[in-house]
């Protein structure tokens, strides 16, 4: 793709260049000055202290700290799944020739890019316990109300609830696109060698859309994880601890309590693990980029 | 798929999308009508109150909040801070995304750069927030609009990029060779022939950015205390001094929800290649 004849050598890196500056001041070095964060006691008045690994030890018995990670762990498994398999549903059925399919898919993308405090924010009235419309609703239909933002375990599923409703839109619309890339060569011969749907699917339709799926799947748990707006508007990580999430008690540590250090220490074991899920992807993406 | 319908896959499917369309449009049409409703009658018919049916829909709750000084102070700042962080993004991110498809560099190769540039986009923020927040408070750029413009734009020019250089990489070659040929220089053949025929995918990056910096949370949390505070972060306070006030929560709510969801529409087309940093084609 490159030109043969570049006149002046330089130009590229004139137009490289900003990017690379920008990106090495506003997120290389204070990488940088994070991973340095780590290792000390950070006071903003006084000179830092260095502490060795004190940060990272302490994290082993913070109880907040093995409570946010579980919980986060539990949160992001289930949701993504979540997203992921109700995401590809719908594509199978938008894939198919129904009626008002434009309609529909428009509809299934619309909450794409909606901000995600807003919708937790939202939820404070649709979660309300008395009199809010899906307790209304359970009544009308004979069910008992439900706890919604009072009970653990129900302020939990509600967070769930949201961030399920927040990401499918993404899920779906890759997952459609996927699907309408694939070859209906592949398909017509399939249907003389199997009888059902169901194996088509199976046999065909899911091994196929395997790397899609792979993509979606991976690009969904690296956001997921960041996870915190919903549960901030929402229910502040209560009742109690029920709901905190690991970037609720980094931003805690450094913001309410000042502890820079710590922080930096607990969003540093973060990165570690967002980056062991992106080595899966670099070979993929290298391929892509090629 | 779905070749012969039978009738238990058809009773499926309708099950299937009635529950799909009511579990979507269910928070829109909740916020826009409890939005809408005056504050007397907020409280009455819950679920099934259809404006004109049941109430007559006032614009009250709207006009109030947008007469608030510290509510048209937040808009004013998330607009500014949404648009000009943009406006970088697409500047610098244009050219860096146009050096990767059309230039080869030879230390390290375009697809390194690239995943480089995609690996930034998909870290944490967590992770940067903190040392930003000390740098912002080093360099005296606490609760200032800069300071949010100069993070959003961090990231998401990794995006920008990214998504420019896939747009570059599509359109063909000759017509720049064929500027150079009538002696216009390498940004002459960018900005008047490159450029202006991405205009479409320039468009739609833009307005991914801007939805993304409309969104943002955490770094306006961390970065605004006053002077700064962005839409999300006035929202973010307001059922713990006021309780759950509906009219209020809903009409906020939909503020900050539906001009990104309209963008949503406008960029149908693009949002797959967009949202998979170009691996998936839409």
């Amino acid at each position: 793709m490159a030109f043969p004849a570049v006149k002046h050598k330089h130009v590229k890196y004139v137009f490289l260049l900003p990017a690379v500056i920008w990106m090495l001041a506003f997120t290389i070095y204070p990488l940088f000055h994070a991973f340095y964060m780590s290792f000390h006691k950070v006071k903003l008045t006084g000179p830092d202290v260095f502490i060795g690994l004190q940060n990272y030890a302490r994290m082993f018995q913070d109880f907040y700290v093995g409570n946010a990670a579980k919980n986060t762990t539990i949160m992001v498994l289930s949701t993504v799944t979540l997203q992921v398999v109700i995401g590809l549903v719908l594509a199978l059925i938008m894939n198919a020739e129904i009626v008002g399919r434009r309609y529909f898919r428009t509809l299934f993308s619309l909450p794409i890019f909606v901000a995600p405090i807003a919708m937790g924010y939202l939820g404070h009235t649709i979660f309300f316990e008395q009199g809010g419309p899906l307790n209304i609703a359970l009544t009308a239909i004979g069910f008992h109300p439900i706890p919604w933002l009072s009970h653990p375990t129900w302020a939990f599923v509600a967070i769930c609830m949201i961030e399920v409703w927040i990401a499918t839109p993404f899920c779906f619309m890759v997952l459609l696109a996927g699907l309408q890339g694939l070859p209906e060569e592949v398909y017509e011969a399939a249907r003389l060698d199997y009888k059902s749907e169901w194996q088509i699917f199976k046999r065909i339709t899911l091994p196929l859309l395997a790397p899609v799926i792979l993509i979606v799947f991976l690009l969904r748990l690296i956001s997921a994880l960041r996870i915190l707006d919903t549960v901030y508007a929402l229910t502040a990580g209560g009742p109690g601890t029920a709901t905190e999430v690991y970037s609720l008690i980094t931003y805690r540590a450094a913001m309410k309590f000042f502890d820079f250090g710590y922080g930096a220490a607990l969003a540093y074991i973060l990165l570690v693990v967002v980056m062991l899920i992106l080595t899966f992807f670099f070979r993929r993406m290298r391929e892509i980029y090629d | 798929m779905f070749r012969k319908t039978s009738l238990a896959t058809r009773t499926f499917l309708i099950i299937t999308l009635v529950t799909a369309t009511t579990w979507t449009a269910f928070p829109f049409y909740w916020g826009i009508i409890t939005s809408l409703k005056d504050r007397e009658n907020v409280n009455l018919w819950f679920s099934v109150g259809l404006p004109f049916l049941h109430y007559t829909p006032t614009l009250e709750n709207w006009i109030g909040e947008l007469l608030l000084p510290e509510m048209q102070h937040a808009l004013l700042n998330s607009i500014t801070t949404a648009f000009v962080s943009t406006v970088f993004c697409m500047v610098i991110g244009s050219l860096a995304g146009y050096a990767l498809a059309r230039f080869r560099f030879e230390r390290i190769p375009n697809r390194d750069i690239t995943i480089w540039f995609f690996s930034l986009r998909v870290l944490p923020p967590v992770a940067v927030a903190i040392p930003f927040f000390i740098m912002m408070k080093t360099l005296g750029l606490l609760d200032t609009r800069t300071a949010l413009v100069l993070s959003y734009t961090t990231f998401n020019l990794p995006f920008a990029v990214i998504i420019m250089r896939s747009f570059f990489l599509e359109l063909p070659p000759e017509m720049e060779e064929a500027a150079l040929v009538d002696g216009y220089t390498r940004f002459g053949a960018f900005f008047r022939v490159a450029l202006p025929l991405s205009a479409p995918a320039l468009v739609s990056t833009a307005l991914i950015c801007l939805a993304a910096a409309w969104n943002e949370f955490l770094f306006a949390l961390l970065l605004s205390s006053k002077n700064a505070i962005t839409i999300p972060v006035l929202i973010s306070g307001g059922e713990h001094s006021r309780g759950v006030e509906f009219w209020m929560v809903a009409t906020r709510g939909m503020l900050a929800i539906l001009p990104p969801a309209l963008m949503a529409l406008l960029v149908q087309r693009f949002i797959v290649r967009g949202l998979t940093f170009g691996a998936v084609k839409g």
